[in-house]
């Protein structure tokens, strides 16, 4: 008898011990886009960061939150509120000092606005032959921002940047006309010429700025 | 109950005859020496001395972050795939805290130290002077290496003391600039130079080794004056703890010429013993801890004391290696091989196809494609045909089959044979995704002991890290000569360098800045410059743009194929070569603008408001 009572003491203890000072996983899920004008601002997939901050703790270190390519963003966070700061130098965007408080409370979501150097209209992909060429407009959103170059990517899968690329053109700013229709052309590579289709994507740099704006990417039917 | 008795007895008697004992509890302690102990003694303050010469920070030295040298451009990682190492193959981009240093617990002992010697009452007053000099020396190169990783610093030159008032403001610094640091390093160095002797010393700093610092230094700060104002947007902050003013180019360029003519003035010289094999001699001149005249500052081992290293176990050729386990870690790359130029003084790309790309170039031996280059070549990479400890080393990938219209590749298992009798895959690869064998074609010679059972865990290596030598100081020379537009001396100092390498009397005529940093490329490999180069001329994130077409970015491996083709003698049992991607490379290397200074951690941000962070996060 004594002895069945120590196992079901020492089951009693085994099966409870980890539930002692546990929390649980965060379950809230904070979800967001970075906006200019009602539109999503497209950037290198797991480049531009966001920060989040939550004063009142001991430990005060933030929480780094990167945006995906189309320009959205999410973290799974605990309840609570919190800061959420625009990373200075970081996105191709101006910098905006100004934190946004985020009360995170079950799923939330934020919209983040910013205001970008420069941003692309009419963007349009054609291939013909060998090549791949995009006509864009490039539209100057800040006035002291100077232009460095567009690029256009060639990628084999949906997620296109400057690393996840298997071509690439690129045209400097002196020979791009602020405001008026350009075109830009890439060579398809040997190899992949007899792929079905490839993925296509504009990018525009902004002299001083590490990251680019890009174009959504485009799905470019080969056969 | 008598028992007892005695006991009590015995108790007291010990009691009484021991009370009377004057300050029975205050006693030496037996276990530590104490701060008067320390400093009441010389061989002491070596001792502390010691401890600081080996905590200097390196980005990848011999002991410290050896594994480092792997995540550049100039190796790939081909040791083993654990413990997490073969993430350098596949480094998406730097973090920008990879070069993080906030080193001021050794600033505080530096200044323990100081304070310490200045006030021992045992030190002649000669003695005082150059332990002071060789703290300073040691804050001096600390300082040297924070700067050049976080732009300016806290100057902290006395040890904090909290008075425990609850108030800490007086311990919270702010950064100083950028430059101020540098001119900190530049005085420093000035005021200690006569005071620090050690003269004829490689392992402690002597006058010559604090020239070469300052030479250093002030290169450092004179190219980030000049090319951080030309990129085109200057990386800066508004208070100047980043960036320094292009009008200080010349200044810092100055000063560095200065200390470079004072050291190549002094008793050094370049190591030339082996005049009959440059290649060996330049290997000797890394290697050689005696009788060898190019050394100023190294990190010293000692086998038969048990201070040594493992770092040949870890990198030895596979076939020569004497243990088990480990062997190749460090690869170097077709990209280096390539910057070591032809005698003739044409650039070194190797001609493995023919002229028009119709076809493959045919070498008899497999050492050919590599015939009349830098000597340093040899010096620094075991490549296809050449020997290491008198053992020559098998580097064949497998053989090449024509069959009527094109070549099959066919590889097989370490010294296998092929059908044909001969050797199908060589003792040393290179395999496309073997562990502990290089995946590049090429092992590393530079600082690999030669000596026999060197490259055992038991009995390990004492080569020792090279810190400073008369071969860097040529080539800062010749930088900061020609940056100040005085071309015929820049171009003295990198003739009488390259006359060691094998090239002749005066072999350049012309210089370029081009020309000047593929020799300090070539010259200085796995010896902690690369990384530093690139980021002070502001070109890392050009070289290494993380573009999968990028001839920088992507690192590339030479495999060796006999070919098979009976019937054609003049191609048949000949060897050709195929450029590729290093099998086991995965990512291009991704320098951003926000690695050119690392980020301060976030707990010193939040312990000292005063403290500003850098640009770009």
């Amino acid at each position: 008898m004594k002895k069945i009572s120590y196992i079901v003491l020492f089951c009693l203890m085994a099966f409870f011990s980890c539930k002692k000072d546990n929390y649980d996983a965060p379950t809230s899920r904070l979800t967001g886009r970075i906006l200019y004008q009602n539109q999503t601002v497209g950037v290198r997939s797991d480049g531009v960061q966001l920060e989040l901050w939550q004063h009142g703790y001991s430990l005060f270190t933030k929480i780094p939150v990167f945006v995906a390519q189309d320009g959205t963003f999410s973290a799974t966070l605990f309840d609570g509120d919190y800061k959420l700061v625009r990373l200075r130098g970081n996105g191709p965007w101006l910098d905006n000092p100004d934190s946004i408080a985020v009360k995170v409370s079950g799923n939330t979501q934020v919209d983040v606005p910013v205001v970008p150097h420069f941003t692309f209209g009419n963007v349009s992909f054609n291939k013909s032959g060998n090549t791949v060429s995009a006509t864009f407009t490039v539209q100057q959103v800040t006035s002291t921002s100077v232009l460095e170059r567009v690029n256009l990517y060639l990628g084999t899968t949906m997620i296109v940047d400057n690393t996840r690329q298997d071509a690439s053109a690129e045209k400097l700013a002196a020979d791009i006309v602020i405001g008026q229709s350009g075109t830009i052309t890439v060579n398809i590579p040997a190899a992949l010429a007899s792929r079905n289709f490839m993925y296509a994507r504009l990018a525009v740099k902004t002299n001083g700025v590490g990251e680019a704006l890009f174009s959504a990417p485009q799905r470019i039917e080969f056969k | 109950m008598k028992n007892i008795n005695i006991y009590i007895g015995f108790i007291i008697c010990t009691i009484i005859f021991n009370a009377c004992k004057k300050d029975f509890l205050e006693r030496e302690p037996q276990s530590i020496v104490v701060e008067d102990q320390v400093y009441g003694d010389p061989k002491l303050i070596e001792g502390v001395l010691a401890n600081l010469y080996n905590r200097i920070p390196t980005d990848a030295s011999l002991t410290n972050r050896w594994t480092e040298h792997t995540a550049y451009d100039d190796a790939v990682w081909s040791g083993s795939g654990n413990a997490g190492d073969e993430y350098r193959n596949n480094i998406i981009s730097y973090p920008v805290d990879r070069w993080r240093l906030w080193d001021y617990g050794f600033i505080r002992d530096v200044n323990l130290g100081i304070e310490g010697v200045q006030k021992s009452t045992k030190l002649t007053a000669q003695q005082k002077a150059q332990f002071n000099a060789e703290f300073r020396f040691l804050r001096a190169y600390d300082y040297f290496e924070m700067v050049k990783r976080m732009g300016g610093v806290p100057l902290v030159t006395t040890p904090l003391v909290y008075d425990y008032s609850g108030d800490a403001t007086n311990l919270q610094l702010p950064r100083s600039k950028e430059v101020d640091v540098y001119d900190f390093i530049g005085t420093e160095l000035d005021a200690i130079v006569n005071h620090i002797e050690n003269n004829g010393s490689t392992s402690r700093a002597n006058k010559y080794a604090v020239l070469a610092l300052k030479c250093r230094a002030m290169l450092y700060a004179g190219s980030l004056a000049k090319y951080n104002n030309l990129m085109a947007s200057p990386i800066t902050l508004p208070g100047g703890e980043v960036g320094i003013p292009a009008q200080r180019a010349a200044d810092f360029y100055n000063k560095a010429l200065d200390a470079a003519k004072q050291v190549i003035a002094g008793p050094y010289s370049l190591y030339k013993s082996n005049a009959a094999n440059l290649g060996e001699n330049f290997y000797e001149a890394l290697t050689k801890k005696t009788g060898n005249p190019e050394l100023i500052l190294i990190q010293d081992f000692l086998q038969s004391k048990g201070f040594k290293h493992g770092f040949s176990y870890d990198n030895i050729a596979r076939s020569l290696r004497e243990d088990n386990l480990a062997s190749s870690a460090i690869a170097p790359t077709l990209n280096l091989v390539e910057k070591y130029e032809y005698l003739d003084g044409t650039a070194g790309n190797l001609k493995t196809r023919n002229a028009d790309n119709s076809d493959y170039v045919y070498y008899t031996n497999t050492q050919d494609i590599f015939a009349n280059k830098d000597a340093r070549l040899y010096g620094t990479i075991i490549y296809p045909g050449t020997s290491f400890r008198n053992t020559p080393v098998n580097i064949q990938a497998g053989v090449a089959l024509w069959n009527g219209t094109s070549y099959q590749i066919i590889e097989g298992d370490l010294g296998a044979r092929y059908t044909d009798g001969k050797l199908l895959t060589g003792l040393d690869g290179p395999q496309r995704s073997a562990l502990d064998l290089s995946n590049t074609g090429f092992y590393l010679r530079k600082f690999i002991d030669n000596t026999p059972l060197a490259s055992t865990r038991t009995r390990g290596t004492d080569i020792a890290w090279i810190r400073f030598r008369l071969g860097e100081v040529y080539l800062n020379a010749a930088e900061a000569a020609f940056e100040l537009g005085q071309t015929a001396s820049a171009l003295s100092y990198m003739n009488t360098l390259r006359e060691r390498a094998g090239f002749g009397a005066n072999s350049l005529s012309t210089l370029t800045i081009d020309r000047i940093r593929n020799e300090r490329r070539v010259e200085l490999a796995f010896e902690d410059h690369r990384v530093w180069d690139l980021a002070r001329w502001r070109i890392a994130d050009q070289v290494w743009n993380g573009s999968t077409n990028s001839p920088d970015a992507m690192l590339y491996a030479l495999y060796p194929y006999r070919v098979v083709r009976p019937g054609d003698a003049a191609r048949h049992d000949k060897y050709i070569f195929i450029k590729q991607v290093a099998p086991r490379f995965k990512a291009p290397r991704f320098y951003q603008i926000g690695n050119y200074y690392s980020s301060i951690e976030q707990a010193v941000l939040n312990n000292n408001p005063k403290i500003i962070r850098n640009p770009f996060h």
